[in-house]
Parts: structure tokens; C-alpha cells; sequence
């Protein structure tokens, strides 16, 4: 390939061999071929960033090298050794691969000299103690080296997500004389965006001590700012290895969607009637989102969109009252007190959480227990005792309506599958008629068939009026389902389309360029 | 998919339908109609009675009601004389109501997966303190004791609070007021044995023989067991308990009030553990500063291996059959061993409070319920 003769970008040690040489790797999960014949080559003393969309085999590629998936077939070859599959993560830390990965592995309580040697075991001295001032100057030195500067006796909960990030990678090579590759994974997803400076300066000296880094970033700016070269992945195949000089914006991203334009099936029900101004959130703010604004209308299904750390996550939560927020929510024109599901549910709000398991059932209980919990009053009688034939058969209709099997009330949710645990889930919300619907990654982990009778629900639901909102990570699913689809990145709301303009190439496009906003959403026709 | 399947789902739910007899099994087309084998369709109980009766009363649910058994029939064998008496069965009935008490207030907040230490503490505390009343004030016993329950409901309110609004662990809460607890303690007695100034018809209130020559406090106990029961499994109040213990995040969201149910359940720990030592009071009316410890395990180890009974999670009936199953035990191995009768009883509570809790924790499986 043309790309890889041009080598102006990258510094010394090129002559060596590449610290880390991947042929032909693929690896599949059922339904899915996660990658496909993918070869990757680091140099050392290069930053190589991998890049590709939701999906594109990025985390396969990078579990794969950590050794906690074993490949179908190819192989990896550490500095020109035998090629060969690295089968624990024992075995890769052998080879001098380091990772940092996105939760960054830290334990807050604990000081950033306890942190630095876990994993690694204490200088000790007689008798097995710790010699704590060796300790704290080394590790004092190992930061220094980075670039950072604070106090190592600090617990690590204490410190900025920024001097944590330094204090990761610090810890990854703090052996860097046996290690030959850094793979740096999302590093900035949850630093602020002022605040990525010193994380550059940190892996800048790591690639000048002669490292290969291979960084993963959603974040395109990042990546023309801090790689040598860049490999693209889509659909689980490299589209193929760049200087990062030879590319701009532009080329890059149509490198990473492929030009390619999925049909928009629309699954749109008889037009409901619209009520504007349902659901109406001002100045709204949570840990990631600032000041942000929204009108749902009542008969219409909302998509939110964006990459992960872009707020995604936190909207519905803060709407629905599950996390502190900060401005105004109004349901039909009555302000909701905030932090308060059950101001919010008698509102008129549902919501369907993204962690099933965490918040969106009790697995011990019974399917029963779980789908009548958000309201037990209609189901007792007036001494105030639960009538259980009745509730049972509010349940089996459910069942019935969702085909969720197997068709048995008195089932442990636990033993459910996932798509007929979120279908119980549903129905627990349905069951309250809401004004307002909010589904967060509603068919993640669902197989295909649930995820179509999900699907419609939330159409139904739409049109008998009530305002349905979808946040997701599956842009596909916003395309399918949504009448209009916000954008979010870094927090803050950054594009709007509405059908017809919603499309898969035109939410990835507003997704991951960091100057959208000058871009006229293209309409497919 | 068929679209009648997902008519008009939210809006059209019908509310005080008569329940349905005969669900409707239609099969849209193009979705597998195959289920899992053993599984019946929804509202299958026409079908199932005879496999349901098996699973009810089957020993993966009642183990402890085989124990029960096998203890009664192993000590008949090796005991015959002194056994399976009258006197062994009262003796063991009798001493098993306040333990039995202590354990359904240690029951409710672990419903709501919150440890409460601090019930044998309450325990004794209101037993001193009601005595305390007879000797020093002109308090009638009746009213005194009322006193004392309600003190018992204030210090679960107390315990809530720390739990709830100064977030301390309920296991590090209730360890800490159980302490506090017995320093009140000894400053009633001064450190001294009390012997209580009740009428004789205090004795008889609480050891009489009203119905069927059972001793009344043990009808009281049933009642409260049935209530506890009533409350716990067909209430909304119960339900959200549960829901509370299962997953507080999970009920949180789905509007169970989690904070207030925490809270009550601490209060109706305090009053039941309050109500254990007015019976107690009523079975001998002396108090000594060793009471009251020594009930928290037996009352754990009943709670917990009630958890691996009939529902397989914390429930009343389960408790009291638990208790009741170890209780025999201990008793047979006092009357076949003499020698062992001091140290046994420790020795057997341990080894059971693992064992039930292994199992409870192999069929709970997850992390709920504080196991």
C-alpha cells in the first residue's frame, strides 16, 4: 500500500522491528464476524491511532492483544519474535504489551504509590516491609519522567481525571525498559477537554523513550494532533494504514463510514396526533451535559445520539430524576422536582433503564414481582392486601402481548433471556400508560426478534401521543424508529435532524466531527 | 409480529378485569413456537398442581422441615426415654418464643437487605427497662411495658437514621448501637440482677394455658408470625421490601420509596425486639446483665436458613421452621450427651449459621438480601 511506503511521520527505531506485528487476525462471536483478516503494524517510537465507529472491531482488535480473546485465526509477533496467539493476559504483560484502559483501573481510596504498585508488588526491605520514602521518590521520579507533578500520598480519588490519566500510564510503563508497546484506550472520554494537554506531554515522552503506542480515540482532533499514523477499521476489516499527514478531516471520515448509505427503513405507524411542548427540559445540566434545551411533542419518538462520554448516557437518567441534575424539567407544563423518580412517575414519566441488571430489575424476584412493581395499588383490594389472581392475570396478559417466554409469571426474571428481561421490563413501564416514554439502549444485549416487537412498541406508544425518547449507542436503531434525532458531543447538543433527513451516514457524521456544525446534513431522498 | 399482538399496549389496560381463566396461546406467525422443555405456558396450573404440590413440599424447599424430622426420629432412637416427652417439647417450645421474636425483628430489615444488630440488644434493654419500672416508679406493668416496647420502636428510628442520613453501613450502625445499648442496660441494673415486682397474673398472661394447652405466648408468637406474614408476602408494603432487598438501585427507579422502607423496617425491628422482652419479662421477671447476647446468633442462624426455605429468600415461615429444626437438634444432643450440654449449643449454632447460609447464598445466588 502506497500509505505505508510514505514514512515521513514517524521518528527513530523504524529500522528496528515494528513492536508489535499483527497478520491476518480474525475472530468471530456467534452472529458476528468481529474482525476479519486484520493486519496492523506499530513501529516503535511511533503513535499509531486506530480509528473506526461503533462496531468496527476496534475493542476486539485490542482485547485480542491483552489477551483476553483468543483469535480463529492470524497472528501477533512481538519485536520481530515468533508469530504467535497471546493467550493471558499473564503472557501478554510477559511480552512488554501495557495497557491503559478507559476506567483506568485505579483505586481511589488508596494513595498513587499504593496504586503504582499493584500489580507490580512494593520495594520491600527486612522482614517484608514496605520501604515507603524509596517508594514515594520513585514513584515521584516515574511522574516526573511524564511530566506530572503532585502528591503521591494522596489518595487517587483526590486527584483531577487529568493527573489520573498520567498516573495510569505511568503505571503501565513503569518497566518501560521490558515494554515495547503502550495501548492507550479512550484516555480523554472522561477528561475534560482543556485538560488533555498533559496526557499528550506524557505520551509524547513515552513514545521518545522508544515505545510503540497504539492510541484508541473516538475524539478525530486528538488523533491529528498526537498520531504518526493512523489505521481505519470498519465492519471488523482494515480499510488500510495512513500517515496522518497525508489525511485531513474530511478523508479520514469518509474512511471510516465508507461512503456508504444505508437505506432508512421507516417503521412509522399512522401519524399520531402531535402535542407540542409535552415534555420540556431548560438549562438542563448533569455531570457531562451543560445547559442543554429540548421539546419533545407528545406522538413523536426523539433519538439521541452520540458517542460514548458525549452525555448520551446521562439524559434520560436526568430527566427521569435517577442522578442529580441541575434546570428545569416540565411535563405538560408542571415543573418536576428534581432527583425524584417518583415525582417523575407521577408526572407521567417511564423509564427504562440502560443497565438491566443494575437498575431495571430485581433478578431474584419473580417476573411477576418485577412487572406490577411500579404500581401495586390497582392490584389490591380495599384492606390494602394484593389480590394475586388479578395481578396474575394482568401479568399473563402482558406476557401475551410481548410473546415473552416462557410464558410464565411465576418465573425467576433471572432465568429470563435477555431480550424477554427487557420485554418485562417494558411491560413494567407500559403498564402506567405514560405521557412520556424514555428508553435508554432499549434493545442492547436483545436478540433480533425482541428487538423488533421493542421496536414497535415504542412506535405504538408514540402514536396513541405519548412522547417517546431513545437514547442509543446503535446509531442504526435511531434510524429505524425515529422521527427527529439530536446529536450530542463533549456534552452539549450539536446538531438536529429530522426525517428525512435522519440518516445512519449523517448521525456518525455529527457523531465524530468536531466541526459539524459547519456541515449541511446531507438528505437522502 | 403480528399487529393485534401489540394493539394499543399502554393505553387500553384494562384495570378490575375478572382474572382469566383460559389464556390465549396463538402463536404469530413466523416466531419459534418451541419452548424450553418443563416449562408450562402462563396460567398452567390446571396442568401443574401435582408437579407444583411436589416442588412446595419438596426437600429443596422445606430442608429444614426433613431436619426437623430426622432430629425427632434420630433422638427418639438413641433418647427414647427423655426425647419426644411432653416436658422436652414445652421446654423447647417454650424457650423458643423470645428467640423466635428476636429473630422475625432481625427478619424485617433483612427483607429490605439491612442488617440489624442491635434486636438482642433492644431485646434486653426493654426487658430492664420494663423491669426497672415495676421496682421504681408507680408505672403499672401494662403501661410500663408499652413504655419500654415504644422506647424500643424510638431506638429503630434512631438506628434508621444513622443508616439513612448519616450513611453508616447498617451492619457498622446497628454493631455500634447494640454497644451503646448495653451500656444503657447496665446503667439501669447498676450492674445487678433485677427481679421484677409483677402481680402473679403477669406470669400467668404470658405461660397460661388458654387454647389447647399451649402456652400463651406462643399463640402471641403465631399471631405476630401471621401479621409479619401477611404483611410481608401479600402487601404492597412487603412487596416493596423485598424489592428494597433485592435491589435497592432497581426499586429506587421503579419508585419504591427505599429510604422510608429501611427506616420502617428498623422501627418494626426495635418494636418487635421491645415485644421479645416483655414475654421474656412474663416467663421469669428476672433480668442479669449476661441476657441478651446469647439470643442474636440462634436468630441469625433461623433467619438465614429460613432464607434457603419455601420462597428462597428471607421470609417468616421459613424462620420459624428453621428455628424450630435446630432447636430439637441442640436439645436431643443436650439429653444424649450431658457432658457435651454447655459447649454444644455454640458448636452447633456455628456450624449451622455456615451451612445455612451456603445454601441460601448457592439458591439467592446473586448478591441481595445481606448474604
Amino acid at each position: 500500500m502506497a500509505a505505508e511506503l510514505s514514512d515521513g511521520a514517524t521518528r527513530a527505531g523504524s529500522e528496528m522491528a515494528p513492536a508489535v506485528q499483527v497478520e491476518g487476525l480474525t475472530k468471530s462471536f456467534p452472529g458476528t464476524l468481529a474482525l476479519d483478516h486484520v493486519d496492523l503494524e506499530i513501529r516503535r517510537g511511533e503513535v499509531h491511532a486506530l480509528v473506526g465507529h461503533n462496531g468496527s472491531g476496534k475493542s476486539t482488535l485490542i482485547k485480542t492483544l491483552a489477551g483476553l480473546h483468543e483469535q480463529d485465526e492470524g497472528t501477533i509477533s512481538v519485536l520481530g519474535g515468533e508469530p504467535a496467539a497471546i493467550s493471558s493476559p499473564a503472557q501478554a504483560r510477559e511480552l512488554g504489551l501495557r495497557f491503559v484502559h478507559q476506567d483506568l483501573g485505579m483505586i481511589d481510596m488508596l494513595s498513587a504509590v499504593v496504586n503504582l504498585a499493584l500489580g507490580r508488588g512494593f520495594d520491600t526491605g527486612f522482614a517484608g516491609h514496605i520501604r515507603s520514602s524509596r517508594e514515594i521518590a520513585a514513584a515521584k521520579e516515574h511522574l516526573a519522567e511524564l511530566g506530572y507533578e503532585f502528591d503521591m500520598r494522596a489518595p487517587v480519588g483526590e486527584l483531577s481525571a487529568a493527573q489520573k490519566a498520567g498516573l495510569a500510564i505511568a503505571r503501565a510503563i513503569y518497566d518501560w525498559e521490558e515494554a515495547c508497546l503502550l495501548v492507550v484506550d479512550e484516555p480523554t472520554a472522561a477528561l475534560p477537554s482543556g485538560e488533555t494537554d498533559g496526557l499528550f506531554r506524557a505520551i509524547d515522552r513515552a513514545r521518545a523513550k522508544g515505545l510503540g503506542i497504539l492510541y484508541v480515540s473516538h475524539r478525530l482532533e486528538e488523533v491529528f494532533r498526537i498520531s504518526d499514523r493512523v489505521t481505519v477499521l470498519r465492519d471488523g476489516r482494515r480499510v488500510g494504514t495512513y500517515p496522518t499527514s497525508e489525511l485531513d478531516k474530511d478523508k479520514l471520515i469518509g474512511l471510516m463510514l465508507g461512503g456508504e448509505q444505508l437505506e432508512a427503513h421507516a417503521r412509522r405507524g399512522e401519524e399520531g396526533e402531535r402535542r407540542d411542548g409535552l415534555l420540556v427540559a431548560r438549562g438542563l445540566r448533569g455531570a457531562v451535559i451543560e445547559d442543554l434545551d429540548l421539546d419533545v411533542a407528545g406522538g413523536e419518538v426523539l433519538g439521541v445520539a452520540g458517542l460514548t462520554g458525549s452525555g448520551r448516557e446521562e439524559i434520560l437518567r436526568l430527566i427521569f430524576g435517577a442522578q442529580p441534575r441541575g434546570g428545569k424539567v416540565q411535563v405538560g407544563g408542571e415543573t418536576l422536582t428534581p432527583d425524584d423518580p417518583r415525582a417523575a412517575m407521577r408526572a407521567g414519566i417511564s423509564m427504562v433503564p440502560a443497565d438491566r441488571h443494575g437498575d431495571g430489575c430485581i433478578e431474584p424476584l419473580s417476573v411477576r414481582f418485577n412487572a406490577t412493581l411500579t404500581d401495586l395499588g390497582r392490584n389490591t383490594n380495599r384492606f390494602g392486601a394484593l389480590r394475586r389472581r388479578q395481578e396474575l392475570a394482568e401479568v399473563n396478559r402482558w406476557i401475551e402481548r410481548l410473546d415473552i417466554r416462557p410464558r410464565r409469571a411465576e418465573n425467576e426474571f433471572a432465568l429470563l433471556s435477555g431480550g424477554n428481561q427487557q420485554k418485562v421490563v417494558m411491560a413494567k413501564w407500559l403498564r402506567l400508560s405514560p405521557k412520556v416514554l424514555l428508553l435508554d439502549e432499549p434493545t442492547q444485549g436483545v436478540d433480533v426478534h425482541s428487538k423488533a416487537v421493542l421496536h414497535n412498541l415504542a412506535r405504538e406508544v408514540a402514536s396513541n401521543g405519548a412522547a417517546v425518547l431513545v437514547a442509543s449507542s446503535d446509531d442504526e436503531e435511531l434510524v429505524d424508529i425515529c422521527d427527529r434525532v439530536i446529536i450530542l458531543r463533549d456534552g452539549r447538543l450539536v446538531g438536529e435532524l429530522t426525517r428525512p433527513q435522519v440518516s445512519l451516514e449523517a448521525i456518525s457524521r455529527m457523531e465524530i466531527d468536531f466541526s459539524a456544525e459547519e456541515l449541511d446534513p446531507r438528505p437522502i431522498s | 409480529m403480528s399487529e393485534r399482538d401489540l394493539k394499543d399496549p399502554a393505553a387500553e389496560e384494562p384495570r378490575n378485569e375478572t382474572p382469566e381463566t383460559t389464556p390465549l396461546h396463538h402463536d404469530p406467525a413466523g416466531v419459534p413456537t418451541t419452548l424450553p422443555t418443563g416449562v408450562s405456558h402462563a396460567g398452567a396450573d390446571q396442568g401443574g398442581v401435582t408437579r407444583r404440590l411436589l416442588a412446595s413440599f419438596g426437600p429443596r424447599r422445606l430442608s429444614a422441615v426433613y431436619l426437623l424430622i430426622f432430629f425427632l426420629i434420630l433422638f427418639r432412637i438413641i433418647a427414647p426415654g427423655t426425647f419426644l416427652t411432653g416436658t422436652t417439647i414445652q421446654l423447647v417450645l417454650g424457650e423458643g418464643v423470645v428467640t423466635c421474636l428476636i429473630a422475625l425483628a432481625f427478619l424485617i430489615p433483612l427483607a429490605a437487605g439491612s442488617y440489624d444488630l442491635s434486636v438482642a440488644a433492644s431485646f434486653a434493654f426493654s426487658l430492664a427497662a420494663s423491669i426497672w419500672i415495676t421496682l421504681h416508679s408507680g408505672i403499672p406493668p401494662v403501661p410500663g411495658a408499652l413504655i419500654a416496647v415504644v422506647v424500643c420502636g424510638l431506638i429503630g428510628a434512631v438506628n434508621g437514621f444513622v443508616i439513612i442520613k448519616l450513611r453508616v453501613n447498617s451492619l457498622i450502625a446497628t454493631l455500634a448501637a447494640s454497644q451503646i445499648l448495653l451500656a444503657a442496660v447496665l446503667l439501669i441494673s447498676n450492674n445487678e440482677q433485677m427481679v421484677g415486682s409483677y402481680p402473679p397474673k403477669w406470669a400467668e398472661l404470658g405461660t397460661g394455658k388458654a387454647i389447647l394447652g399451649i402456652p400463651n405466648d406462643f399463640i402471641f408468637l403465631i399471631a405476630i408470625a401471621v401479621l409479619l406474614w401477611f404483611v410481608l408476602e401479600h402487601t404492597p408494603i412487603g412487596r416493596y421490601l423485598l424489592a428494597t432487598g433485592g435491589n435497592p438501585e432497581a426499586a429506587r427507579l421503579s419508585g419504591v420509596p427505599v429510604d422510608r422502607m429501611i427506616w420502617g423496617a428498623m422501627v418494626v425491628a426495635g418494636v418487635l425486639a421491645g415485644i421479645a422482652g416483655i414475654v421474656y419479662s412474663m416467663r421469669t421477671g428476672v433480668f442479669n446483665a449476661s441476657t441478651g447476647p446469647g439470643y442474636l446468633f440462634p436468630a441469625i442462624t433461623a433467619v438465614f436458613l429460613g432464607a434457603s426455605q419455601i420462597s428462597q429468600r428471607p421470609n417468616v415461615w421459613g424462620t420459624l421452621i428453621a428455628y424450630f429444626a435446630l432447636a430439637f437438634g441442640v436439645q436431643g444432643i443436650r439429653l444424649t450427651a450431658e457432658s457435651a450440654s454447655v459447649w454444644i449449643n455454640p458448636a452447633f449454632q456455628g456450624v449451622a449459621l455456615i451451612i445455612a447460609v451456603a445454601i441460601a447464598s448457592r439458591q439467592i445466588g446473586r448478591r441481595s438480601y445481606g448474604i
